[in-house]
């Protein structure tokens, strides 16, 4: 049992390894700056609107740098639109690699939510090395809590992908709808504000939204005791457990009626 | 061994289902050839799919004993906007198998030369047969999963899977699905002949002839 777990084990991550490997070739090929591509959009992104920000609110708000306040609430923001955008149909898009028995379709899904992670968390550290540098960007308070929060934040966005994707093949309502419930989830996201600069109400609404508490960890991370944070971990664990759960028995179903070509 | 018991599929056709198999039960032993016969659209490579594990079958199961390969066939198994060598490089990570030998006996194997370091979409059926057989080749099977339609390659590779498959490996289990009685009776020992979704093995290949052309 424990031999073939180990066995197991190590075909999953020969896979994972391989799946990623052909996911970057063909998407980002092989000339120029290759895969480092990933990691210029949502570069771009937190720059180009930290410095709108910038001009539109003056250099500070709340007693914190805008730049850096939007650019640290972008950025998630990013890894989730786009996990939860390439996330759809991800499994007969793949339709080819499951001639081969030891991919499963969970891997689909999973490459494509790491490599956003891991792209995502590589221009984290460019933008913050970069705005350091001219001093928009504080040295993180807790750099322990920044990187809990988001991986509290990515762990959450991973289990909506394991939904998403087994239901946008059986159905195109799911894709039609992503678009706008992404943009009208934006202020539930605590991406451009903290829970704190909210009226009472508004806060007890946010406490239920799952992203809102790992921002706030990150938020608290970096600026430390600049921010007022205010976040806990049952909803996010919760609401990621149940999502998860849903998300495999989906995707097990899914995977049974699946017509490959 | 593979076991397949009472392997039922059927798939959605407006709003009823279309039966493809209604409860097939088929045992295959280590070395045994088996040919597929069958109408189109009878589910011969429906079944070699479901047996591959590509799709799943709607009621039933299949136990595999042994290492089966691939379906054989011109579609899957490959991504058309990566090279051939890309493609072997792939296969070999998700096998577990050195890439160095992969290459060396698909190079050899292929005789496509530079094509290799081409899209597999620029490639011609017969070119795509080539590849999908090195590979499943060097991995090395137990039993091998071949759909008719990619025997499409002109003298020379056909000499040379005869070569691999029959003289160097006739240990090994095969499944073909085929269309063409000679080529069953050339390579198998036994018959399934798959008619409305229900599945009649034979032993003796003359009467499975027999009955295939009386369809």
């Amino acid at each position: 049992m424990h031999a073939k777990l180990r066995s197991g084990w190590r075909i999953q991550r020969r896979v994972v390894g391989a799946l990623m490997v052909r996911e970057l070739v063909t998407r980002f090929g092989r000339e120029n700056i290759g895969f480092l591509w990933i990691m210029v959009e949502p570069l771009l992104f937190a720059v180009l609107v930290g410095v709108l920000w910038r001009y539109m609110k003056g250099p500070e708000e709340h007693g914190v740098s805008v730049i850096a306040f939007v650019a640290s609430g972008y950025l998630p923001l990013v890894l989730f639109r786009h996990s939860v955008v390439r996330s759809v149909r991800v499994f007969s898009v793949n339709g080819s690699l499951m001639y081969h028995r030891q991919i499963k379709v969970l891997d689909f899904v999973l490459v494509r939510f790491l490599i956003e992670m891991i792209g995502t968390a590589m221009a984290y550290l460019f933008i913050a090395l970069l705005l350091m540098s001219i001093n928009e960007f504080p040295v993180p308070a807790d750099l322990g809590l920044l990187i809990g929060g988001f991986l509290v934040y990515a762990a959450f966005t991973f289990s909506l992908c394991l939904i998403l994707a087994p239901l946008s093949e059986i159905s195109d309502l799911a894709e039609r709808f992503i678009p706008v419930t992404t943009y009208i989830m934006i202020p539930f996201s605590g991406t451009f504000n903290m829970v704190s600069w909210l009226t009472p109400e508004a806060q007890d609404a946010m406490y239920y939204s799952p992203f809102v508490h790992g921002m706030e960890m990150m938020r608290e991370g970096i600026f430390g005791e600049g921010v007022d944070a205010r976040w806990d971990l049952t909803v996010p664990i919760a609401a990621t457990m149940v999502f998860t759960v849903i998300g495999l028995s989906l995707c097990r179903r899914v995977r049974r009626q699946l017509v490959v070509e | 061994m593979i076991i397949c018991e009472k392997v039922a599929k059927s798939y959605p056709l407006g709003r009823s289902r279309k039966q493809v198999l209604r409860g097939l039960d088929l045992q295959i032993s280590p070395g045994e050839k088996i040919g597929f016969l069958g109408r189109n659209g009878a589910g011969k490579t429906t079944l070699i799919k479901l047996i591959g594990g590509v799709e799943y079958p709607t009621s039933g199961r299949i136990r595999r004993g042994m290492s089966v390969s691939w379906p054989l066939g011109f579609g899957g198994g490959f991504q058309g906007s990566l090279t051939g060598y890309d493609n072997a490089r792939f296969i070999a990570r998700i096998y577990g198998h050195r890439y160095s030998a992969i290459r060396d006996f698909v190079e050899e194997f292929t005789e496509l030369g530079a094509q290799l370091k081409m899209p597999v979409k620029t490639y011609s059926a017969g070119m795509r047969a080539r590849l999908a057989f090195a590979l499943s080749l060097a991995i090395e099977f137990d039993c091998y999963l071949i759909d008719e339609v990619i025997m499409v390659g002109d003298q020379n590779f056909q000499q040379k899977c005869h070569y691999e498959l029959f003289e160097k490996r006739s240990d090994r289990s095969l499944i073909l699905a085929s269309h063409s009685p000679e080529l069953v009776r050339e390579y198998c020992d036994r018959a399934l002949i798959l008619d409305q979704g229900d599945g009649r093995v034979f032993t003796n290949l003359d009467e499975a002839l027999n009955v295939y052309s009386a369809l």
